[in-house]
């Protein structure tokens, strides 16, 4: 994994992105192959948190790439080039799990298997970055969703609602619980207020 | 944004990357299927709109040589023959003796300007059907070296390119003596 990555919102340089997407807006196959050699690690890494499977998170990748050469003209720029694509990926994987329809009977599995895992103390190590990756896939899928969107992506609670289609309250409350299950899963405590 | 205070919590998740990449470039797949979509698979072999919109050119050349051809034909069978003297010009006008940057002979050009006015000549005196159908053809056949020579000079190391230049100024000039061959015994016969 790449470790050199700044914290923040998922915005590329603005200039770079606006000229390679008006080159492949006019066909350019080779500008548009650089938008994706420039984009596709943060792509992969959101639908990878997401879907938890590295071929699942491949194919999510493709087609968001796809549709959006598909859909470049109706790009308007009023959101920055990496927004636009994160948000076709999270409805690509939104679209797969639906299609799978397997996703909350995994996520149950999973969580009662790291029910039984935890016998009092955190099984994951907060110092470890691969135990907080894992922590991290080890939510719920609704908590899960949005831990990855608002606390890692840094998009905001509306952001978040807007792109999986649900309230604003509800984001907030399963950001509230990922963040709480996460404090219990690397044995960390309550934040100051 | 965020509106939560760093905390252990966030400290621990701002050390994941957001950026992993995939085991494999998965971007030979994506080309390939975005290639499958598009409106003509030879894309990937170079071949642009802009290539069938000349391939299209050239065959229209071929049709306008072929149909003046049969209308000269048609037009000599059943024309009587008509006095040669005080001609009405024809509303088209020859193309400048160059082409696309090529550089042209004196003798060439000399030759050149005697067959167009040659083919002015006698293209007034053909029946105004058959005189308009040639005059689309030499059009057709005109825009279609404008087209190949716009493109040439975007690619100008293009030996296709090149040579359906040649050929289409070829069939321009065939066009041209084959009207023209139809005049009185003063019409002299270019060599191509």
């Amino acid at each position: 994994m790449e470790m050199s990555e700044t914290v923040g919102r998922a915005d590329r340089e603005p200039s770079s992105d606006e000229l390679l997407v008006a080159g492949a807006r006019r066909g350019d196959m080779r500008a548009f192959e650089r938008l994706y050699r420039m984009h596709s690690g943060r792509v992969y890494g959101l639908c990878l948190r997401m879907t938890r499977r590295p071929d699942a998170a491949e194919d999510c990748v493709q087609q968001t790439f796809v549709r959006a050469w598909r859909n470049l003209a109706s790009f308007e720029g009023r959101s920055s080039f990496a927004t636009w694509l994160h948000r076709i990926a999270v409805n690509e994987v939104l679209t797969q799990a639906r299609n799978r329809g397997t996703r909350s009977e995994s996520d149950e599995e999973r969580v009662a298997e790291l029910d039984r895992e935890q016998d009092g103390d955190a099984p994951f190590d907060a110092a470890d970055v691969m135990d907080v990756e894992r922590a991290l896939q080890s939510l719920p899928e609704g908590a899960r969703y949005a831990m990855v969107l608002q606390a890692l992506y840094g998009y905001t609670h509306e952001e978040v609602a807007d792109m999986l289609g649900i309230a604003v309250g509800t984001c907030k409350a399963q950001v509230h619980r990922g963040r709480r299950l996460l404090r219990e899963r690397l044995g960390l405590p309550e934040a100051e207020t | 944004m965020n509106s939560h205070r760093p905390d252990a919590l966030d400290e621990a998740l701002s050390k994941l990357p957001k950026s992993v990449p995939t085991e494999r470039d998965l971007w030979p797949r994506i080309q390939a299927q975005i290639e499958a979509e598009r409106p003509g698979k030879d894309a990937r072999r170079g071949f642009t709109p802009r290539w069938y919109q000349l391939a299209a050119g050239v065959l229209l050349v071929l049709a306008s040589s072929v149909t003046t051809f049969v209308i000269m034909r048609d037009a000599q069978e059943r024309a009587p023959a008509v006095a040669t003297t005080e001609l009405p010009r024809p509303e088209i006008a020859a193309m400048p003796a160059s082409f696309a940057g090529y550089r042209l002979g004196e003798d060439y050009t000399k030759a050149r300007a005697q067959l167009d006015l040659e083919f002015e000549q006698r293209l007034a005196l053909l029946p105004p059907e058959a005189r308009e159908k040639v005059e689309r053809n030499l059009a057709d056949i005109r825009a279609a070296a404008r087209e190949i020579a716009d493109t040439l000079a975007e690619h100008p190391t293009d030996p296709l390119l090149h040579e359906l230049l040649m050929s289409t100024y070829q069939s321009e000039l065939q066009l041209l003596a084959h009207v023209t061959q139809m005049a009185p015994a003063t019409t002299k016969r270019v060599q191509l």
